[in-house]
């Protein structure tokens, strides 16, 4: 049995495992397989998790089980921190759906994590004016609840977050 | 007879099987990995040494499964001058082609299988198999649900790869509209363009934002269109009618970063620099002996990447370039004060064909039928085509003269 996970605020609680069939349920419009899984039985606990091998330390992402750096099979989910740094963005100025037009330019960045280089997680940018943006600009993990209520990672500026 | 000119040029040398089973619980990937690290393993070589692959499915933006984009960055696998997607017994025929082809020289063949939910109730039941079913294929999960995903096989990447252009380098979005200008200006005398209009700088910079820094100007122009091409031996072609056009030289090309746009690794790593440098390594005819070059224009960006990847100007020195080669009474480009830049208007002007009407005017020049266009004595081209990550294509086109 999985113990459970701390929560998201870090109180010490702890939440029950989302089973795989709440995985399914609450990801019901994603690709979930069995190389993402812990990824996104993890994001319903407020956590951000990516692949790391167990020989040489290397973290893996998009979700894979083989480590490309030494062919290593020994992978698992670990949690990051969720510091990182802006590595390219874009400001969306039109929606990929025509009926839901964007009312302000959504900042889109490919987030460089702190815990190594080209390590990248594609994330919104919060809590900043799309003006403001920058290569190289400090961000934090933090989270965003969707329209439908659904909970996603997002980074907003160090100090603003 | 047939032709067999490949008799006894390429062999098999590893080979490596995942092992079967009704119900294994993994994905199409991983057993596809399994086997490739089992075939590398037994052929007793570096995997580095592979610069072809030939992944499974049928077309190369199939996502979610074991393509040859997802095998590569799995593997770990730096460089490729040829890569493609296949099944049944066609995707060992495509490897052998590529290797006597010089396209390769040391390709690896993944076809990974799964039971699908139509094939047993038991299977129908298994949710894993329904989400694959549902998007392991072309337009798969592109993150409507997940952003994280959003920059899989996305246009959005290239706004950001724009902007990081222009930030690594210190440059405004000047080369960009100066292509745009070129392409433009181009059409304007090709009756069959879409747009016939005049565009100047100024109207490229008052371009509408889409993705910002990335105007609707930079983008190519969705249309309705087709090309097709015959192509034969060359002994063959001596025999027809017309006046043929010799393939030079080509290459294809791909890196590690696989499918996930947003670990795009800069712009001495990138499809378009793998896939260029591989065609130098072919090609006898190279940039200072060109009368046409085709950089693919889906994006400005692209056109811009392939310009420097072939080694007109070094990388970021496009605005230079442009400025330097700029002819103002026409408003168009002429490299090395005389090589036209896609003289039908591309993508962006004459309209979408995913390049194919790059080719299409680098035959018709190289003919001499290339109508009010026509470049006097064009001899050589180089067509540029395709994206920083996935499949791109180059290839030296020469006239019958220089054959
Ligand atoms: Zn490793």
């Amino acid at each position: 049995m999985r113990d459970g996970y701390s929560d998201a605020e870090g109180r010490g609680m702890t939440t029950p495992v989302p089973s795989n069939d709440d995985v399914f349920a609450h990801f019901h419009d994603v690709h979930v397989d069995r190389d993402n899984l812990e990824h996104y039985r993890a994001l319903m606990t407020g956590r951000l998790v990516i692949n790391r091998c167990d020989d040489c330390g290397h973290w893996i992402y998009p979700h894979r089980p083989l480590c490309p750096a030494c062919l290593s099979w020994s992978v698992s989910p670990r949690e990051v921190g969720g510091e990182g740094r802006v590595y390219m963005y874009t400001l969306l100025h039109q929606s990929r759906d025509p009926n839901k037009p964007l009312t302000e330019p959504m900042g889109l960045a490919a987030i460089e994590l702190a815990e190594q280089a080209g390590l990248r997680y594609l994330s919104r940018v919060v809590g900043c004016a799309g003006e403001a943006l920058f290569h190289g600009m400090p961000v934090r993990l933090t989270w965003t609840t969707e329209a439908d209520g659904r909970r996603w990672p997002a980074f907003a500026p160090v100090g603003e977050g | 007879m047939a032709r067999n000119p490949l008799k006894h040029h390429v062999a098999i040398v590893g080979v490596g099987s995942a092992g079967y089973g009704r119900d294994l619980e993994r994905t199409a990937l991983s057993l596809g990995l399994e086997a490739a690290v089992k075939a590398i393993d037994d052929a007793g070589i570096d995997r580095q040494e592979i610069d072809g692959i030939c992944g499974t499915g049928m077309t190369p933006l199939a996502m979610g499964g074991a393509g040859f984009l997802s095998l590569q960055g799995a593997l770990g696998i730096e460089r490729c001058t040829w890569a493609k997607n296949g099944w049944l017994g066609s995707a060992l025929v495509f490897a052998v082609e590529a290797v006597f082809a010089g396209l390769c020289d040391t390709a690896l063949v993944v076809q990974s299988y799964l039971r699908e939910p139509g094939m047993s109730r038991a299977a129908a039941r298994d949710p894993f198999r329904r989400r694959a079913q549902a998007y392991a294929d072309v337009g798969g999960d592109v993150g409507l649900g997940d952003m994280a995903k959003r920059w899989i096989h996305s246009g959005e990447p290239y706004a950001a790869i724009m902007r990081r252009y222009m930030h690594d380098f210190g440059v405004d979005n000047e080369a960009f509209g100066l292509m745009a200008v070129n392409n433009r200006s181009h059409a304007l005398t090709n009756p069959d363009a879409v747009l016939r209009s005049p565009l100047t700088l100024d109207d490229y910079r008052a371009s509408r934002l889409i993705w910002e820094p990335m105007v609707m100007a930079d983008m190519d122009l969705p249309v309705d269109c087709a090309e097709a091409f015959v192509v034969t031996t060359a002994e063959r072609a001596r025999d027809l009618r017309g006046d043929p056009v010799y393939v030079h030289a080509m290459s294809l090309g791909g890196t590690r970063i696989g499918e996930y746009y947003e670990n795009w690794a800069g712009w001495h790593d990138n499809a378009f620099t793998a896939c260029l440098d591989g065609l130098r390594a072919r090609s006898e005819i190279w940039t200072d002996d060109l009368d046409l070059f085709y950089p693919y224009d889906g994006y400005t960006i692209d056109a811009i990447a392939i310009t420097e990847a072939a080694g007109f100007c070094e990388l970021g020195g496009s605005r230079d370039l442009f400025r330097s080669s700029w002819d103002q009474r026409d408003q168009i480009l002429r490299l090395n004060g005389r090589t036209l830049v896609t003289p039908n208007g591309g993508g962006l002007a004459m309209g979408r064909a995913g390049g194919s009407n790059l080719y299409a005017d680098a035959v018709r020049q190289l003919r001499g039928d290339a109508g009010a266009n026509q470049m006097a004595g064009a001899d050589t081209a180089m067509v540029g085509i395709g994206s920083f990550f996935h499949d791109p294509a180059a290839m030296v086109l020469v006239s019958s003269r220089q054959v």
